[in-house]
């Protein structure tokens, strides 16, 4: 019998995976109750299932041998103890049958009855404490995931992305539940039914049971070709259906491009290539399901021929009696059902494996910023910062990106920092909330080395601005109110009038409560922007961190939140990404930085005299604020130039 | 609350007309419908085999097995002949010898032997038929669907965000396909066999089958409300991993901010009890379905319990069950029977709901594609000649809503080889404007003509052919550089393609590239900075070198290296073409043989960019708010003082 398996077989399986496996099953010391629940409930329910075929048997038999004793008691008197003698019973044995036969089959069917519902009930416990128990442990799974992930320091952030870490936190941790749940409940089943069947057949009759022994490898085989073949045949079909929906997907959103190219035939040539494709490896998957499945049903039917036929010759001869033979025929079905389990407890535990070695690498994952033991709390910030000879590189081996940076910034003072884009400006503010920890030298607040601190303290100063602003599913005021949530409403809309965003705000029919983020109302970007400037106000930070570019916006609003960004820095001590004259202009102190190096530094006017890379910025990069209602151009600030 | 009507309203729909909807779909299978009756045939054949099975174990009992033993007991011949009616196989009245008795099991056997291969063989086709039949459908009604997206006006496009369609599509063509390659045959399946069941058990006994179908109504009744209670708490358990898969995406995707505003310990908390709530959705939902498997079960007892108890009290009665004579062989067959029930009806409760939302998902696929397309060739239409680069919009009124109009009487006039600015805030339908000449859109009244043909009388694949057009968002396909360049024209050679790209200012950072050419785009273009996405769409009009140009000036910043890069590779691109560009660079104002200065829907000025300045009015204003800041900075090329002096 030969079976098509392809080239390239199972998916290999580390040892480490069924470590981390074993790691996930200790979860279940967690919930021993349930456990215990979930598990006794198996043994009681598997083992009132083997009990019911017998009783079956014991029915049929009670029927015959009634039917039987009827009869011979009908015949005439030799007769009567001629047969009886050749059935091996005595006359009054017979009697017996033939009179308490009626109460024998109600008392059976009466226990068949009871052990049905009692393995139904018991069934029922099992596979719904099985489901507690595996959503518990996915429960928890995915608890520690998300708590661990929104944890971790950037840098590890940088390194992933949010689709990789959503997988683990869903696919995989629903892959590690599935085994807890079905897999590891399923083959403990399996293995008790498999073996408890084996030897009440053994017990019941060897020789009838020796001749439908020699189908359960060769099932076994099947399935385990079955198990072998499915997967690279469906994780073939799944690629080449992303190929499918990518072209969907490309010709849906670049529908312009391809109508203005008038590149539809091309497009459509090759959406057809990729249908064929697709099709093609669905109908390979049909050809091979429409051989395994069907050959395997017929060698479980054989097996149920070779009993009838071995076991009718059997009570020809008067060894095997009717029950027994209906016993068999059911308990056949019991050894197949294990077997046909086993490929797919297979590939569920070959899944969860693998999947438990990616959850474990996150948990597992160290964070590289973390409060250091006894961190004192930073209490009161005056909002002295000071970079101290400070270096940085994002990797062990990496290229420095900050190099020797010492610069002192006084209570209340503006730092603006100026620079191409990876000149290290970026690096500088993450710095200063510790995001990051220095590679070398040291970022101090108020004096304190800020690994001395504990993160909590620390960042509870600062208030973050940046033009990219991310707003979360929940009311404006909820997202206002983000780095505070127990905020009152008045606190609110006191900081979002001083952020310019009341008026637009109450110009949304639920005003505060109307819902936003991805489901909720869209904000233009600066809606969005004076959102985050209230937000960082609301935490009233004695240091501040912005970019003070403004998104493209019409010129009224573009003045408005000029001006929340003024109130915002005034009387903090503001480190500022500055992209407007006016903010370099009333700085107090200018970075110009280049290749991770502070190669300029002084005042406005000092700068335009000393710094032909700051005048050059100063030219190239910024840009004038705005001035209301199209008002002619200052003629003065022409004569700032040189 | 918003988005939980939104995920039940799609989830529940069902098919609003059901009846042409299937036919429909019956159309889709012409060609292929012997197919489908060579499998319902099949399908007939195989239900009977799995019927007739405990039928020849019965005989065996009942034709050998009891009338051999109550023989070698002594007992009357005549005690199975009420039975012996059913015997198939003949056998010689008198003693039943036992060489007799085992060539009738070796009969029975050898044909049950027979049947399980024929069932076999049987089966493995009607799978694969149905499949083969109903996967070609589908392809072809993947790919129809394909051609269909590249038919619909952009005017659809406007109205459809492309990720809903997306969705739409993907998920209507899946269900479909689960239904047609899996659900459908199950179905059909279980449905001939409970049929079959039936005959077989009422042509042997009526009122023993009525006795021993006594608990099939509960497994039907049972089978309902559990299925029902489970979609029902399933729904709800959908809508928790909604809510716990958008936490997630949220709040990793803003870990940053989180951090940043110390909300690590909130998310948290919050997270908690969406992945609690889910939890708890889900362990409710299974115990439903926990539920039925172990019920349907006992209920299978329980008719193994009533067959074998009425028959076998009856038996020792020796009383008949309304004319019916009760044998061994019949207790056996029906209880085999009985239990055969279980299995078709789980399976059609379960998928039933799958093939409902088949049939809406066919309705809707339908739907999309007799969507009739705004903008069709007319009978006849012509195809489009060279062009020679002259195009006027006359007298033009569009609307993309009916009363609305967003172009008012727009006329407007380029020669060959003038580039034309049109410049006007955001609104102003200066995007109406270059849609309109491709012939994206259908003007209302008025007319857009190319070489003094109207656009609707030339075929639209001949004009856009013809036209290049470099769009504010570049669009990049998955795929090599050298192939998104080489999309502007397909048959370009690679060196083709790299001379473009020097023309383009594009070749120094796409060398730069980890693999040059031939790096692999992330999706939409990632791992590109804006500004070199643009340069790569202008390679890409270069390559196709048309005639004319429609020209999209992207807004957002780009650094000033790369924005300079850009403004030289815009002027070889605009040489020598009639190009038509949405103006947002000072350079290309003043660049232009025309600029046309719209408001809205309406052309409010025209001239040079001299001229306009000169006269003080609507782009005088704009020129100062919009425009004043870039005129300062020196790196534009020719700086402030030209700006300003041609205001003066």
């Amino acid at each position: 019998m030969a079976s098509p398996v392809p080239p390239g077989g199972r998916q290999k399986m580390g040892r480490e995976g069924f470590v981390t496996l074993g790691r996930a099953l200790r979860y279940l010391g967690r919930y021993r109750g349930v456990t215990l629940a979930a598990y006794a409930a198996l043994f009681v329910s598997t083992g009132a299932q083997l009990m019911v075929p017998w009783l079956v048997r014991h029915i049929i038999d009670t029927i015959t041998d009634g039917v039987t004793a009827n009869m011979i008691l009908s015949l005439p008197a030799q007769a009567q103890a001629a047969a009886a003698t050749r059935r091996g019973v005595s006359l009054e044995q017979l009697r017996l049958d033939a009179s308490g036969a009626e109460n024998a089959i109600i008392a059976t069917g009466i226990a068949i009855v009871i052990f049905a519902v009692a393995r139904g009930f018991f069934s029922f416990v099992q596979s719904y404490m099985g489901e507690r128990l595996s959503q518990n442990i996915a429960f928890d799974l995915r608890n520690e995931l998300f708590a661990k992930i929104q944890r971790l320091s950037f840098s590890y952030h940088d390194r992933n992305q949010t689709g990789q870490l959503m997988i683990r936190a869903t696919d995989d941790v629903e892959k590690v539940r599935l085994f807890i749940g079905q897999g590891l409940i399923m083959a403990l089943q399996a293995l008790v039914l498999l073996v408890g069947t084996l030897i009440i057949l053994l017990g019941t009759n060897v020789k009838l049971t020796l001749v439908a022994l020699p189908v359960l490898p060769l099932a076994l085989l099947m399935f385990l070709v079955f198990g072998a073949v499915a997967q690279p045949l469906f994780t073939a079909l799944q690629i080449r259906l992303s190929t499918l929906n990518t072209i969907l997907q490309e010709n849906l959103a670049g529908i312009r491009v391809v109508k203005a190219f008038v590149r539809e035939p091309h497009e459509q040539a090759r959406f057809r290539q990729a249908a064929d494709s697709h099709l093609e490896q669905n109908l390979k998957i049909s050809r091979t399901f429409a051989f395994i499945f069907p050959a395997t049903f017929l060698i479980a039917n054989l097996g149920q021929a070779a009993v009838l036929y071995a076991g009718g010759l059997q009570i020809l001869d008067g060894t095997l009696t009717l029950g027994q033979w209906q016993q068999f025929s059911l308990y056949l079905v019991y050894v197949f059902f294990p077997l046909g389990q086993l490929g797919f407890i297979i590939s569920l535990l070959s899944q969860a494996a693998a999947s438990s070695t990616r959850i474990f690498e996150i948990l597992d994952a160290q964070n590289e910023v973390e409060d250091r033991p006894g961190a004192a709390e930073l209490k009161h910030v005056e909002g002295h910062v000071e970079f101290r000879n400070v270096s940085f590189r994002y990797f062990k081996s990496g290229e420095y990106v900050l190099k020797d940076v010492s610069f002192a910034a006084q209570p209340g003072q503006t730092i603006a920092l100026l620079g191409a884009t990876g000149s290290g400006k970026t690096t500088i503010i993450n710095l200063i909330p510790r995001f990051y920890d220095v590679t070398d030298g040291a970022v101090l607040v108020d004096g304190h080395d800020v690994r001395d601190v504990t993160l909590a303290s620390l960042r509870s100063h600062i208030g973050i601005v940046l033009q990219e602003t991310t707003l979360f599913s929940g009311t404006i005021r909820d997202n206002i109110a983000f780095g505070r949530p127990d905020a009152s409403l008045d606190e609110v809309i006191a900081v979002a009038r001083a952020a310019a965003a009341h008026d637009f705000i109450m110009s949304f029919p639920q005003g505060y409560d109307t819902p936003v983020g991805e489901r909720g109302a869209t904000l233009s970007g600066g809606q969005k922007q004076r959102i985050a400037i209230a937000r960082a106000l609301l935490m009233n930070p004695r240091i501040l961190i912005l970019d003070d570019s403004t998104s493209s916006v019409d010129l009224a609003t573009e003045y408005q939140i000029q001006q929340a960004l003024d109130r915002l820095m005034e009387g903090r001590t503001s480190f500022v990404i500055a992209q407007r004259i006016s903010t370099v202009l009333n700085a107090d102190q200018i970075l110009v930085l280049d290749k991770g190096q502070i190669v300029a530094r002084g005042t406005h006017e000092e700068l335009m005299e000393s710094s032909p890379l700051y005048v050059e910025i100063y030219d190239s990069q910024l840009v004038e604020d705005a001035v209301l209602e199209a008002a002619p151009a200052n003629p003065d600030e022409q004569e700032v130039r040189p | 609350m918003m988005d939980r009507r939104h995920i039940f309203e799609t989830e529940a729909r069902k098919a609003r007309s059901v009846r042409p909807t299937l036919s429909r779909l019956w159309k889709e299978f012409r060609g292929r419908r012997f197919v489908l009756v060579i499998v319902l045939g099949l399908a007939i054949f195989s239900a009977w085999s799995q019927v007739i099975t405990p039928d020849l174990i019965g005989q065996t009992v009942d034709c050998y097995l009891t009338p051999y033993g109550q023989q070698q007991l002594g007992g009357p011949q005549n005690m199975a002949q009420a039975a012996e009616q059913n015997c198939w196989f003949d056998r010689q009245t008198g003693p039943l010898s036992r060489d007799d008795a085992v060539a009738g099991i070796r009969h029975i056997v050898l044909l049950l032997v027979a049947l399980f291969l024929g069932g076999a063989v049987t089966t493995g086709l009607q799978f694969y038929l149905t499949r083969w039949a109903g996967l070609r459908v589908l392809r072809d009604l993947r790919v129809r669907v394909f051609e269909h997206i590249h038919c619909l006006s952009l005017s659809y496009y406007g109205q459809h965000e492309a990720g809903e369609i997306m969705s739409r599509i993907t998920n209507d063509t899946d269900t479909l396909q689960q239904a047609i390659s899996f659900a459908l045959v199950q179905v059909v399946r279980g449905v001939l066999l409970i049929l079959w069941l039936i005959y077989a058990m009422f042509s042997r006994s009526v009122p023993f089958a009525l006795i021993s179908m006594v608990t099939v109504p509960f497994m039907v009744w049972a089978t309902v409300w559990f299925s029902d209670q489970a979609r029902r708490a399933f729904r709800r358990a959908r809508r928790e991993i909604g809510e716990v898969n958008a936490d997630l995406q949220e709040n990793i995707a803003g870990v940053r901010e989180a951090q940043a505003f110390l909300r690590e310990e909130e998310n948290i908390a919050r997270f908690r009890q969406a992945n609690a709530a889910n939890r708890d959705a889900n362990i409710r939902a299974v115990a439903f379905t926990s539920a039925l498997a172990p019920t349907l079960d006992a209920l299978g007892y329980l008719s193994v319990v009533v067959v074998a108890g009425v028959g076998g009290i009856l038996m020792l009665r020796n009383q008949d069950l309304l004319g019916t004579t009760i044998s061994l062989g019949l207790i056996v067959t029906f209880v085999s029977y009985t239990q055969q029930f279980n299995q078709p009806i789980q399976l059609i409760a379960t998928l039933w709901t799958n093939i409902q939302s088949a049939i809406a998902g066919a309705e809707r696929i339908f739907e999309f594609l007799d969507m009739q397309p705004d903008v069709t060739d007319k009978p006849g239409a012509i195809e489009m000649p060279p062009i020679r680069g002259h195009v006027e919009l006359r007298h033009v009124t569009m609307s993309y809503l009916p009363g609305e109009p967003v172009l008012r009487d727009v006329s407007l006039e380029a020669q060959p080889g003038q580039t034309i600015a049109l410049v006007g805030p955001t609104g102003a339908g200066k995007t109406t404007i270059i849609n309109l000449i491709p012939r994206f859109f259908d003007v209302e009244d008025g007319a857009v003509l190319v070489d003094g043909y109207d656009v609707r009388d030339v075929t639209q694949a001949s004009l856009r052919r013809q036209i290049g057009i470099v769009l504010q968002d570049t669009f990049l396909f998955s795929d090599t550089v050298m192939n998104n360049i080489r999309y502007g024209r397909l048959d370009a050679s690679d060196e083709e393609v790299i001379a473009a790209a020097k023309l383009a200012y594009a070749h120094d950072f796409i060398m730069a590239l980890p693999q040059g050419y031939q790096t692999v785009l992330g999706e939409r273009g990632t791992g590109l900075s804006q500004g070199q996405r643009q340069l790569l769409a202008i390679a890409r009009a270069v390559l196709a070198d048309p005639r004319l140009l429609i020209l999209d000036e992207a807004t957002s910043s780009v650094d000033t290296r790369t924005e300079r890069l850009i403004q030289a590779a815009l002027e070889v691109l605009l040489k020598g073409r009639t190009s038509f560009v949405i103006a947002h660079r000072l350079s290309t104002i003043r660049n232009a043989d025309r600029v046309y200065v719209i408001d809205d829907g309406r052309i409010v000025e025209q001239g040079t960019h001299d001229e306009l300045l000169a006269a003080k009015g609507f782009y005088y204003d704009l020129y100062m708010s919009q425009f004043r800041r870039e005129a300062r900075a020196p790196s534009n090329g020719r700086g402030a003082r030209e700006a300003l002096g041609a205001k003066g």
